[in-house]
């Protein structure tokens, strides 16, 4: 009788168990209630995803944790970013500069303006304040079976307890990963995880995979803090303005006229 | 004069020097002048905010200057907005002077003539 009963209470205590592990995750949150990334977030203005070197002041190759193959580290020095040790603004290959092209993902979120998170049932947005852009982030669904190739790629995110675990295919390869200039091909396939480490930082961990660009798949990570202060503004950037300065401050003649002042 | 130069490179320092315009290949950033001037444009624009000034050089001459400040969004976090200068406003203004040569700098710091100091956002 007393063992009848001591098994009783250990499958009572087993049933309970099931049933809790079932409405709460590892942060004791219901997973019926997912994390609530919304908000402004403001990064730390890095110039490098290499782990080791944020600031981007190591010469291409020599950051020790980006496994670089012969075509990206070949195409990393043939560049002319306008930040880090061979840094050279007049004469940049930047696209973002010298075509006021689209930052695209995630260099993005390392620009030094604010984003924001629009977080809804079926996506989660990212606004950025510089030039106005935005990505979805489509949750609990496929990829499309052709996806087409932009500049911010195609998103589709699930959660993982208390993490947005994110997987992004479809970028276009002209645009950099960061302001040094790490490049990619098309076949870049990236795995970000997102977490709200506590109420006012929010931590993006991410994979990069893309073969013929890397030798194997690297990490990098991009730490933002919650910004309660402003609104987000208006800062669009084109080639008008591009000339503009280039005539202004570097005294170069313009490729195409100007726009003149209404 | 010691403890401003110090607060100064401390508030360099506390600065991330974004890539961008206004970038190490462009100003001497262990330079700095410094000028008694005139405003005579500014521009609340992108990609940088832009201060035109007139100063007196040491002949007496005057010569145009433009100097480069941040962002707008980046300058408004430090209080600036688009009717913060006005043309004919006398100022003392504080910037890095070009590498290339040229009446361009990158701005550090002003002091209006009412005594207030507005930084770099």
């Amino acid at each position: 009788m007393r063992n009848r009963l001591r098994w009783s209470a250990v499958w009572l205590l087993g049933i309970l168990g099931f049933i809790s592990g079932c409405s709460a995750n590892k942060g004791g949150k219901p997973t019926s209630q997912v994390p609530d990334l919304s908000g402004i977030w403001l990064g730390k203005g890095i110039q490098s995803l290499s782990p080791s070197d944020p600031m981007g002041h190591k010469r291409p190759g020599t950051e020790g944790d980006i496994p670089y193959t012969p075509w990206s580290i070949a195409r990393m020095k043939a560049q002319r970013p306008a930040t880090g040790p061979d840094q050279d603004f007049a004469k940049t290959t930047d696209p973002a500069l010298r075509y006021a092209d689209p930052d695209g993902y995630p260099r993005a979120s390392i620009h030094p303006m604010r984003f924001k998170i629009v977080q809804t049932p079926d996506s989660i947005y990212q606004l950025w304040e510089y030039n106005k852009s935005w990505r979805q982030i489509a949750l609990n669904r496929p990829h499309s079976e052709v996806p087409d190739i932009s500049w911010f790629g195609e998103s589709v995110g699930k959660w993982e307890g208390d993490t947005l675990v994110v997987d992004s295919i479809g970028f276009k390869d002209s645009t950099w990963l960061d302001p040094i200039g790490h490049p990619h091909t098309e076949d870049l396939h990236m795995i970000e995880r997102i977490r709200r480490v506590d109420p006012e930082t929010l931590v993006f961990n991410f994979t990069f995979d893309d073969p013929k660009a890397y030798a194997k798949p690297w990490n990098g990570e991009l730490t933002f803090k919650l910004k309660t202060d402003g609104i987000m503004t208006e800062t669009i950037y084109t080639i008008s303005d591009e000339l503009s300065f280039r005539q202004r401050f570097l005294n170069e003649k313009p490729t195409i006229p100007i726009r003149p002042s209404p | 004069m010691k403890a401003k130069v110090l607060a100064l490179g401390v508030l360099l320092m506390a600065v991330p020097l974004f890539a961008h315009h206004g970038g190490a290949s462009l100003y001497d950033m262990s330079k700095e002048v410094t000028l008694d001037a005139t405003v005579t444009e500014y521009q609340w624009t992108n990609p940088h905010v832009e201060i035109g000034l007139d100063a007196k050089d040491n002949k007496g001459k005057v010569r145009h200057w433009i100097i480069e400040a941040n962002s707008p969004p980046v300058m408004a976090n430090k209080g600036w907005n688009r009717k913060s200068l006005q043309p004919g406003e006398v100022i003392k203004i504080t910037f890095n002077p070009s590498q290339r040569g040229g009446s361009v700098g990158r701005f550090i710091k002003l002091v209006k003539a009412d005594g207030k100091e507005m930084l770099r956002g």
